[in-house]
């Protein structure tokens, strides 16, 4: 007998599947605005509770195309993010390369590592509005304090997994140490960096959000709550889809990136590469 | 032996730890940090000891009570955030056609950022506790669902084939192997989740509290009281530190089998357990 957890996924076609997830998305969406008609007494507090589909989509239309409010606070938003994530990444995988490179730090590091992990550091936010004001670095350190746990993990880890007898051949090749750390350390630890580069951007989001909802003048945060305090909740909708939407767009590009940087996990990629850098060196095959 | 280097380890910690608190305060003292920015260490302990020690009244309530208020919240949230995470995992690791068309939804989901929501959430469950518990379950559903799913998912041929071969039923390979293999997954799932859950429980308390430590946070930074804020930020620690280390003990006790010693000591136990029995 076989166990039906434990069947192969049957490798159905997205062109089969498609039609069925739309269908999904489209009752879905039926469904919603017909309790927003019909589901509620009072029209007020079905807009409140679940504002209808087709005034989202119309709101959305306004923000981006028509209206372009969405743009200004989006932009400003993103470059909190992106900013504190670049910040926060950098002295992350500084600290980790420092950790990987010297016992001594690392030892010393530990307790303090621990202590700044069980803290809610996005809880620092109210301190960092108090000192830096509503503006832009208020919102850039809190991201830059929330991103630096993810790529500092992820570096060390990535840098302390090596294989041995890689290791082996380096040294009887007679690799320098900033050889061996460079080509060996760092290229093999590059996948799990550049997902810590991902949860650093990710989490940036929550520290420059956080950051606007305690208290700035532009940004997403502050243009969600401006439309819930007036009551149109199609409009937050809005706001909050477009947010998704860009970032999803922004993941899909570093996924792009790290696909074309990390060549050689692609037998593809690697050929080429390596084609290239033969061609360069002037050795013909 | 252990124990005395594990004594001489702690000594050389909090020896650091107590030179760089020194090395802060005097550096204070002689005027080398503005107070505003980074109030010395003496002043943050002083207004711990009026916190803890003389029960000074905050906001309606000892730090006591803020604190009980946030690790309740966000307790009441992690419940519900892993009861949801884990059930629809389970769901979607049975049942392909589930997991192929609602899979996407929960990925989607997890792109935007759950903090985003904050003001929806204040505008349906209000300024009391529901609208804390809400927040911190829509942050914290998402890796208990993402890990226990790989864990179910997870499959080693050789023991699916051991179990066939002894004719195991169904629930013997679900109770035996598939659930044991897929646990500690699962607690990683839940040891993010935990942490998440407080996060997104004083998330929310920036939004518009009453009680908690997060609200505490807020009221003595907006009143530049910096050592008070410093303070709440040490409890908030005391806090974290806490949860974590609750979620640390329980992953080593119940997944005993992630390393040899603990499954040594398991093993131990049973084999005295049978001996005595037979």
């Amino acid at each position: 007998m076989s166990y039906s957890t434990n069947q192969p996924t049957k490798n159905i076609s997205l062109f089969k599947t498609l039609p069925f997830h739309l269908l999904i998305f489209a009752a879905l969406i039926v469904i919603w605005e017909l309790t927003n008609l019909y589901g509620f007494e009072d029209q007020i507090q079905a807009d409140m509770i679940a504002p209808r589909p087709t005034n989202i989509v119309l709101a959305m239309l306004d923000i981006l195309i028509v209206d372009k409010t969405v743009w200004k606070h989006l932009i400003s938003t993103f470059q909190k993010a992106l900013l504190g994530a670049s910040i926060g990444t950098a002295i992350g995988m500084g600290l980790a390369i420092a950790a990987t490179l010297s016992l001594t730090f690392r030892k010393y590091i530990k307790p303090w590592i621990i202590l700044m992990e069980a803290t809610p550091r996005i809880a620092v936010g109210p301190i960092f509005v108090a000192l830096l004001g509503f503006g832009l670095w208020s919102a850039v350190a809190l991201a830059a304090l929330v991103a630096f746990f993810g790529p500092f993990v992820n570096t060390f880890q990535g840098l302390m997994e090596v294989d041995d007898e890689a290791e082996e051949m380096f040294r009887s090749l007679g690799a320098s140490r900033f050889q061996t750390f460079w080509k060996l350390r760092f290229a093999s630890a590059m996948e799990l960096i550049s997902a810590g580069w991902k949860l650093a951007t990710a989490s940036a989001f929550g520290g420059a959000l956080v950051a606007e909802f305690i208290q700035a003048s532009e940004g997403m945060g502050v243009l969600i709550a401006q439309y819930v305090i007036m009551i149109t909740m199609d409009y937050a909708f809005a706001g909050l889809l477009s947010v998704t939407i860009f970032g999803f767009i922004l993941f899909k590009i570093m996924d792009y990136f790290d696909y074309r940087l990390i060549f050689w996990k692609n037998d593809y990629l690697l050929l080429k590469e390596s084609e290239k850098r033969r061609k360069k060196a002037g050795i013909v095959s | 032996m252990k124990t005395v280097s594990f004594l001489v380890s702690f000594l050389k910690y909090s020896l650091s730890f107590i030179l760089v608190l020194g090395l802060w305060e005097v550096y204070a003292r002689y005027g080398g940090l503005n107070e505003l920015f980074l109030p010395r260490p003496s002043k943050i302990g002083a207004k711990l000891y009026s916190l803890f020690v003389k029960f000074e009244v905050i906001e309606q309530g000892t730090i006591y009570w803020h604190f009980f208020a946030t690790l309740a919240q966000m307790s009441i949230g992690f419940v519900y955030g892993i009861t949801i995470g884990t059930t629809l995992a389970v769901l979607a690791a049975f049942n392909e056609t589930f997991r192929r068309y609602v899979a996407p939804y929960a990925v989607v989901f997890n792109v935007t950022p759950g903090i985003a929501v904050l003001p929806l959430i204040i505008a349906w469950f209000g300024f009391g506790w529901e609208s804390k518990i809400a927040l911190a379950t829509l942050v914290c559903f998402f890796p208990p669902f993402i890990n226990t799913l790989t864990g179910l998912l997870k499959k080693n041929d050789e023991a699916i084939e051991l179990f066939q071969t002894i004719g195991a039923t169904q629930s013997q390979y679900f109770w035996k192997q598939q659930l044991p293999n897929a646990l500690p997954e699962v607690f990683a799932g839940l040891k993010l989740a935990i942490t998440t859950a407080l996060l997104g429980t004083i998330v929310a308390q920036f939004g518009s509290a009453t009680e908690g430590v997060g609200i505490l946070m807020q009221r003595f930074a907006f009143r530049l009281d910096m050592a008070g804020s410093f303070a709440s930020l040490v409890t908030m620690a005391i806090m974290g530190l806490l949860v974590f280390t609750i979620a640390e003990v329980m992953d080593r006790r119940i997944v005993f089998w992630r390393d040899a010693k603990g499954l040594e000591r398991v093993s131990k136990k049973k084999q005295r357990k049978l001996m005595v029995n037979g």
